[in-house]
């Protein structure tokens, strides 16, 4: 895949800096002044983990696969950097992003099952397929048709073989990557970016002694394992880890962009703690009932 | 709800309808000219509602969402230009660079008022250009899975570029094995040996079955394998395409687990023994070289080697992309290696070049102007039918 991703509208039209994305987001916040002053959202992770959770609470019924749920998000995430959340329903918007990628990931849903999940798992209020398939269309146009997403998780299968990771490290590896959809990281970097920090990180916080779930602090101490490689050839102590780091060091990685995502996935875990479903779901309900948003 | 779909392009503002040029399964596809600064010839594929009539918004099918998605992925000189795509009050326009001919109607103007050869010069440089457009889309892990002259485009200046992705797919690492999401593919003349005996897991060998079968036909302006389709019976069961692979086997023989070890392991393995019977030429194939040298004389191209005939490597690529077992058929990429490309000097770029034929222009009817209206789409009209020209035999199932 890796020639077909250097040419890819991903690369192209959806890989922004850190500022680039800043600016497209003041911009449409500006058009909107009004609307954002009136109705307060929380931290965009924390949306995104509200998102995640009301998307998963759909897919499990559904049968729907993790790599379908990873592409709808970046969806969503798209789509907000064009449009204004508060012009929208979140819902229908997370609805049709769903119903939309597994179309695009080769499991696809009927319409009126995702229809009748969103209303029996969520409550939604619209109950018409018409309005999956308006908004269908809006979200396409919006992303300009470009509906091919490569994610990490092929990178992490074609990493996995060359470091013979355990198991264990590779469900780990895989679930930081199912996080980095929680962050702004898929639109700031490459796939196979994310698939070496991922991988990084697991072989760094060995997950056999701390548990499965990374957290703030144990990636916080695997960035000094990174410095070691900016540094060059630090002495580590592990010769796994050593390795590993002897591998990044002479690779042409961009040490620097493994040390971003690592940085951005410790700020996602420690904003988690945070993370509160029902003031989520409220702040978002409050502008979408003023609106009319759900009708 | 939403504050609603309201498009921000709309067709009629940014192109003129020239006339309509054919319909299909999946819509419609007409002939039309930039507007309001924006110069050049386009055609424009408009996608039909999935019932009839349509008023309302009832979700885009898999496959156009597919088409749309790759057209916009690629770029290649040797696959047709995807210029935009409108999405516009509840219809789909895919707006192509415009291509004046085909291979279909190439290989049909030869064919009229009497049969004359494409030269050889014509035949190699579209087989290259073909190829490295097929190249590409397998570098980039898509299947095209239905290749067939009539999806072939060739623009007035002799380039040769693939059309029609309304079939393609992605085929790495698909969710569910291929076989379950479209029943069957690929027009039935042009299908692989391993299609037909109902392989679950084929791969972009496919292709390579169908640009043999473009080349054989190329050279002698007929369908090489012309095979009857059976058709689904009512209970959708996917039928055991007998003719189609009587036809293969009459020219080709028999294929053995000698030559294609995993024969006996095709869901139709047992379909096969019952061809044989009380068919004498099932024991008396032709033979390919046969058909080649038949072809070769029929069509009058002068003995001897040279730039004018196809000749013994002609043959030798012919064979070994008409190979029955699909790992040791030639890949696209090895097929452009291959001597035939360059035993007379390197293929023209032009295929039109050195070459004093004068090819029609596109038909193109009057009777459907409007793409906004009128014309429900899908509803039967008499122009231009499926494919134009000649009758074809049905190109595709729809999709499950």
């Amino acid at each position: 895949m890796a020639s077909s991703y250097w040419d890819s509208t991903q690369r192209k039209f959806w890989t922004f800096s850190k500022q680039q994305l800043a600016l497209e987001r003041k911009k449409i916040e500006e058009s909107e002044r009004n609307l954002v002053n009136l109705y307060p959202l929380p931290d965009r992770r924390l949306l995104s983990i509200y998102f995640y959770h009301q998307l998963a609470k759909m897919a499990r019924p559904l049968g729907i696969r993790q790599q379908a749920l990873a592409t709808a998000q970046v969806y969503i995430r798209r789509f907000y950097t064009k449009v204004e959340i508060r012009r929208t329903n979140p819902t229908l918007v997370l609805a049709t992003a769903l119903y939309l990628a597994c179309k695009m990931e080769e499991c696809p849903q009927h319409i009126r099952m995702v229809l009748a999940e969103a209303r029996h798992c969520w409550d939604a209020s619209f109950n018409d397929i018409s309005k999956i398939g308006e908004c269908e269309f809006t979200l396409i146009s919006e992303m300009n048709s470009q509906l091919i997403i490569h994610h990490p998780y092929r990178s992490l299968a074609e990493l996995q073989t060359h470091f013979t990771l355990i198991p264990e490290e590779n469900t780990l590896a895989w679930a930081i990557i199912n996080d980095h959809y929680l962050t702004d990281l898929p639109l700031l970097h490459a796939p196979h970016e994310i698939a070496i920090t991922a991988m990084f990180l697991a072989v760094v916080l060995k997950p056999t002694q701390s548990g499965l779930q990374p957290n703030a602090a144990g990636v916080a101490n695997a960035l000094q394992t990174l410095g070691n490689v900016r540094n060059t050839g630090g002495q580590g102590q592990q010769t796994r880890n050593q390795k590993l780091v002897d591998w990044l060091a002479e690779s042409n990685v961009d040490i620097e962009a493994i040390v971003e995502c690592t940085q951005e996935l410790i700020s996602l875990y420690e904003i988690w703690e945070t993370y509160s479903d029902k003031a989520c779901k409220e702040q978002i309900a409050k502008f979408v009932k003023a609106r009319g948003l759900d009708k | 709800m939403f504050t609603g779909y309201n498009n921000k392009k709309r067709v009629n503002e940014r192109y003129k309808i020239v006339g309509f040029i054919s319909s299909g399964t999946y819509g419609r596809v007409y002939k039309a000219e930039g507007k309001n600064g924006r110069t050049g010839e386009f055609a424009i594929k408009k996608f039909k509602p999935d019932k009839e009539g349509e008023l309302q918004y009832s979700g885009i099918s898999q496959s156009a969402i597919r088409e749309m998605a790759l057209c916009t992925e690629l770029a290649h000189p040797n696959v047709v230009h995807t210029v935009e795509i409108i999405l516009e009050d509840k219809c789909i326009f895919i707006i192509f660079e415009y291509a004046e001919h085909d291979l279909l109607q190439i290989i049909h103007h030869h064919n009229q008022p009497q049969r004359q050869a494409i030269p050889a010069r014509t035949i190699k440089s579209i087989l290259h250009q073909l190829l490295l457009g097929l190249v590409y889309l397998h570098r980039n892990w898509v299947m095209h899975r239905d290749l067939k002259p009539a999806n072939i485009m060739v623009t007035s200046r002799g380039k040769v570029k693939i059309g029609d992705l309304g079939l393609a797919r992605l085929y790495y690492k698909p969710l569910h094995s291929l076989f379950t999401g479209d029943k069957v593919v690929v027009t039935i003349w042009y299908r692989a040996p391993e299609l037909l005996l109902g392989s679950r897991h084929y791969t972009p060998a496919v292709d390579l079955w169908a640009v043999g079968c473009i080349f054989a036909e190329l050279l002698s302006l007929r369908p090489i394998f012309k095979g009857e389709e059976a058709k689904m019976d009512s209970k959708k069961t996917v039928p055991f395409q007998r003719n189609q692979m009587q036809k293969i086997v009459e020219i080709m023989g028999m294929p053995s687990k000698d030559r294609w070890p995993l024969l006996a392991a095709m869901p139709e393995y047992g379909q096969l023994s019952s061809l044989a019977a009380g068919n004498a030429r099932f024991h008396r194939p032709q033979g390919l070289e046969n058909w080649y040298q038949m072809c070769l004389k029929n069509n009058q191209y002068p003995a001897g080697s040279s730039p004018e005939n196809p000749g013994s490597e002609g043959f030798s690529l012919l064979q070994q992309l008409l190979e029955y077992d699909p790992q040791k058929r030639l890949t696209a990429e090895q097929a452009l290696q291959h001597p035939y490309f360059t035993v007379h000097g390197n293929p023209s770029e032009n295929c039109f070049e050195d070459s004093k034929i004068k090819y029609p222009v596109r038909r193109v009817s009057q009777e459907d102007n409007d793409i906004r209206t009128s014309s429900l789409p899908g509803t039967k009209r008499s122009g231009l039918p499926d494919d134009s020209l000649i009758g074809r035999p049905a190109k595709r199932l729809k999709e499950g």
